[in-house]
């Protein structure tokens, strides 16, 4: 029997596009919340643009890059003109049955159209208003766009990765996206929660920009608690908690210890690296034993907590000297048995082929997607015991439920919906269609 | 519960009880639901939990009441202690268990089912109860008993494949790990969307449920366009300085400023128009740095579109020759998306976060002092996102909720105490 979903019976109008807001809505629709997502092929999704991950073979177009459809599953697609009265008055009717509306525009976008949170609320007065842009809605600096990267940069959240006396490395994607994306989700379903205990709506002002600023606490505190100002020697400490040579410091990402550090592993790939942390002296002592006990390993100065602290240079390249002469795996393996902390530093290829773990807990399901084909698609972190939270619905193609959508909720005739092609309203005027809309149109 | 312990009484989370037996894994879940209204009491082993050993510390003196780390994760939170291995710590979570509405759990797998605290037994008598276990590999597969940590969670999960150095800029660079303790926020962050999904559930179903979140997998799920490159492509990424992963060559997007900071002018994910381009090199000008950007050739789109990689290095040289601050501002005043890499130093000054609220003081009456802290990253207009009070010192409440809510005297709390079970 198939188990109920969370958010069954919630109605979710998502009008995010780019990156984070459609993650906010991909975990909604994870729990069984009914997505619409309302777009105009005339302003696409810029990930409805994403040429880099169209598969090969594939032509490029609105419903072929991958990014998209790993994005957008679960989903459904509607095309709406809102710059046209009819269109406007359609997309009030959709905001009176649903629950939630969530957008990631530049902020006081949705004002302009005259539908910033009073004028929804009069259209429905328990609807859950979630706006995501990069600085809220209000403040001086509301009007600045950011994506991911410089939302991450202004967070803070780029300069503390890195090594010293280098640039900052920064995060390799936009962090900021996929944890805007969460705080998306989170900010409706807390805003749900108050709902079903009140009865009451609301608006939730999201600056995503700012959600990672309550992700750097303890630094946020070291600067305003003991003044401690972040440009220092030594700082930020690389993979380290503390970077030999400069002051031994709490850095913030847990207790100060080492060994705590990256190494080069066997073999010539471009991530043969493992990263191995010992938290006290007894996992010291065990990863001295894994090691087959060398001789540089039993000096004293690496007895003590203080000591490998000191000598981190000398104790990473003996570890370095180990590692160098096994694969990452095995590293783990070994490690793991004996009680020492060891994973590999896994490249994208690894987790979807090779990782045992993801592997057993299915994070991978295949799903078929008419234009791209049968791929895998990636799942949810958490488990409910009551619940399903699968994945039954690939990313939407463009315009791909309008049909459905407008005469099955709203009631609109099958007539009325023709027309609304023939107008502009349901598709631009003069663009060629797709078979699967004229399809949906016979 | 019938005395509401938290102030943030009109909170979205108000009325709900939530136990939370964490540590720095499950932490944050309980700061959120805290922040949020909440009563949110964190369950301590007697002597405190092992996160309060963590620094820095106030004016970096080490003591498990003086730990800005656990001052940040524990906001808005109350303190018991108990000893889960002793028969009376057992029946005193057991009475607690029976009326929460949420348990929040960080410890190994089979831990609490081993000391007869698991959700079959608890959910026996509370059949509303929600509880999550928030653990490193989740509850089952081949690698569940593994030991991890922040680090090696980036390592595993994939945040260091697609974070570094190009070779040029820094040789023999390691993939780097970023700071801040991530990993656990990225589960944590789950962890709260699949209780609050359950509490939906709950509300109309009027069962509770078990949640088992992990945290790999929640950090398998935060490494962007990897993956898709992966799946639909074959292709793997490589590192950039400062900027995304790629499968090819990228564009530098973070920029040295003439003050020695940087700007991230997000490369091609800009979106640049010709007309927007119009408005930026004007201002350049004014500096005399507009190289030929003012032409009138790049007001064809073509063109415009052909120039990119030129037009981009003209952009950085400016951003060479002009403060951080202004250069970033000045980027955004003509629709460019930038923003400068802040340290907390500018940051904790900064206006807009002042006007939106963000900065939050917190009083800690018995050091007589107040700090400020982070506030709200949301405004929910209808139900306020606000730190109610500051971390708990150790059993700081034990009183309250032992005998005043589950009905011990006095004395059996001292006995409780000699016995240590609290």
């Amino acid at each position: 029997m198939t188990k109920p979903r969370a958010l069954d019976g919630v109605r979710v109008l998502d009008f995010t596009w780019v990156r984070a807001g459609p993650m906010a809505t991909r975990w909604l629709g994870i729990f069984g919340a009914e997505v619409i997502k309302v777009e105009w092929p005339e302003r696409l999704d810029s990930f409805r643009r994403n040429v880099v991950t169209v598969p090969t073979g594939i032509e490029p177009g609105p419903n072929s890059p991958g990014m998209f459809a790993d994005q957008h599953v679960n989903k459904r697609g509607i095309t709406l003109n809102v710059r046209s009265d009819k269109g406007m008055d359609i997309l009030k009717r959709l905001i009176a049955v649903s629950d939630i509306v969530i957008e990631n525009f530049s902020s006081r976008v949705m004002q302009s159209w005259g539908l910033g949170y009073e004028e929804q609320k009069k259209l429905n007065p328990e609807i859950i208003y979630v706006s995501m842009a990069g600085l809220g809605q209000t403040g001086p600096d509301h009007a600045y766009t950011t994506m991911g990267p410089s939302a991450q940069a202004l967070s803070g959240q780029t300069f503390l990765s890195g090594l010293p006396g280098q640039p900052p490395a920064g995060w390799g994607w936009s962090y900021m996206d996929d944890s805007g994306g969460m705080y998306g989700a989170i900010s409706a379903l807390t805003a749900l929660r108050h709902r079903d205990a009140t009865g009451e709506g609301q608006h939730v002002d999201l600056s995503q920009m700012t959600t990672g600023i309550t992700l750097i606490g303890s630094a946020f505190l070291d600067k305003t608690v003991n003044g401690r100002p972040s440009r220092r020697p030594g700082y930020p400490p690389g993979n380290r908690t503390t970077w030999p040579g400069t002051p031994v410091m709490n850095n913030y990402r847990g207790p100060t210890t080492a060994p705590h550090n990256t190494y080069r592993t066997s073999g010539d790939d471009y991530n043969a690296w493992c990263v191995i942390a010992c938290f006290s002296d007894d996992e010291w002592t065990n990863l001295v034993n894994v090691m087959g006990c060398p001789d540089w390993a039993k000096d004293a100065k690496f007895t003590s907590l203080a000591g490998r602290l000191q000598y981190q240079e000398p104790l990473d390249q003996g570890i370095e000297s180990w590692t160098r002469t096994l694969d990452k795996y095995d590293i783990m393996e070994r490690c793991q048995n004996a009680g020492v902390r060891a994973m590999p530093v896994q490249s994208s290829e690894n987790r979807v082929e090779h990782d045992p773990q993801l592997k057993a807990r299915g994070m991978f399901t295949e799903l078929e997607h008419p234009v791209v084909g049968v791929r895998k698609v990636q799942n949810a972190p958490f488990r409910l015991s009551k619940n399903s939270v699968e994945i039954n619905r690939h990313a939407p193609l463009i315009g791909q439920h309008t049909v459905e959508v407008m005469e099955g909720l709203l009631g609109i005739s099958h007539r009325e919906v023709a027309e609304g092609y023939d107008d502009g309203t349901f598709w631009p005027s003069g663009m060629p269609m797709y078979a699967y809309v004229e399809e949906a149109l016979r | 519960m019938t005395i509401p312990l938290t102030s943030n009484r009109r909170g979205p989370l108000s009325g709900l009880l939530v136990l939370e037996l964490a540590d720095e894994k499950g932490q944050f879940c309980g700061k959120m639901m805290a922040d949020l209204g909440a009563n949110v009491i964190k369950v301590e082993p007697p002597g405190g939990q092992n996160t309060r050993r963590v620094g820095p510390f106030l004016d970096d003196i080490p003591h498990p009441e003086r730990s800005l780390y656990f001052w940040h994760y524990n906001t808005s939170k109350h303190s018991v202690t108990l000893n889960l291995d002793t028969a009376d710590g057992k029946a005193i979570f057991g009475m607690m268990a029976g009326i929460a509405d949420v348990i929040i759990e960080s410890y190994a797998p089979d831990y609490l089912t081993s000391r007869g605290l698991g959700y079959d037994t608890l959910s026996r008598t509370n059949p509303g109860l929600i509880m999550c276990s928030i653990t490193p590999f989740g509850q089952t597969g081949p690698w569940r008993d593994y030991q991890t940590s922040d680090l090696l969670h980036m390592g595993a999960g994939g945040q260091m494949a697609s974070t570094g150095y190009n070779e040029e800029d820094v040789p023999d660079a390691p993939p780097i790990a970023p700071g801040g303790g991530n990993a656990w926020h990225m589960g944590c962050n789950f962890a709260y969307m699949s209780i609050m999904a359950a509490l939906h559930y709950r509300h109309v179903a009027q069962e509770g449920q078990y949640i088992d979140v992990s945290i790999h997998e929640a950090c398998h799920l935060t490494t962007e366009a990897a993956v898709p490159n992966y799946i639909y492509r074959g292709e793997v990424v490589q590192r950039n300085t400062g900027r995304h992963h790629s499968v090819g060559p990228s564009f530098a997007s973070q920029i040295e400023s003439s003050d020695g900071g940087w700007v991230q002018t997000t490369g091609s994910g800009g979106n640049p128009t010709p007309r927007r381009l119009r408005g930026l090199a004007e201002w350049m000008d004014t500096y005399g740095l507009a190289g030929d950007l003012l032409d009138d050739k790049y007001l064809d789109l073509d063109t415009f579109q052909a120039s990119l990689p030129h037009i981009n290095s003209v952009i950085s040289e400016f951003i060479k020759q002009v403060p951080q601050e202004e250069a970033w501002r000045g980027g955004q005043k003509h629709g460019y998306p930038w923003g400068a890499i802040r340290t907390l130093d500018e940051i904790v000054e900064d206006e807009h976060l002042k006007e939106r609220g963000f900065f939050i003081e917190v009083e800690h009456p018995e050091l007589d002092r107040t700090f400020t802290y982070p506030g709200p990253a949301a405004i929910y207009n209808g139900s306020p996102w606000a730190i109610s009070r500051r971390a708990p010192l150790i059993g700081e409440h034990n009183v309250q909720i032992f005998c005043e809510e589950l009905g011990l005297s006095k004395g059996e709390l001292t006995a409780l105490a000699e016995g240590g079970v609290i």
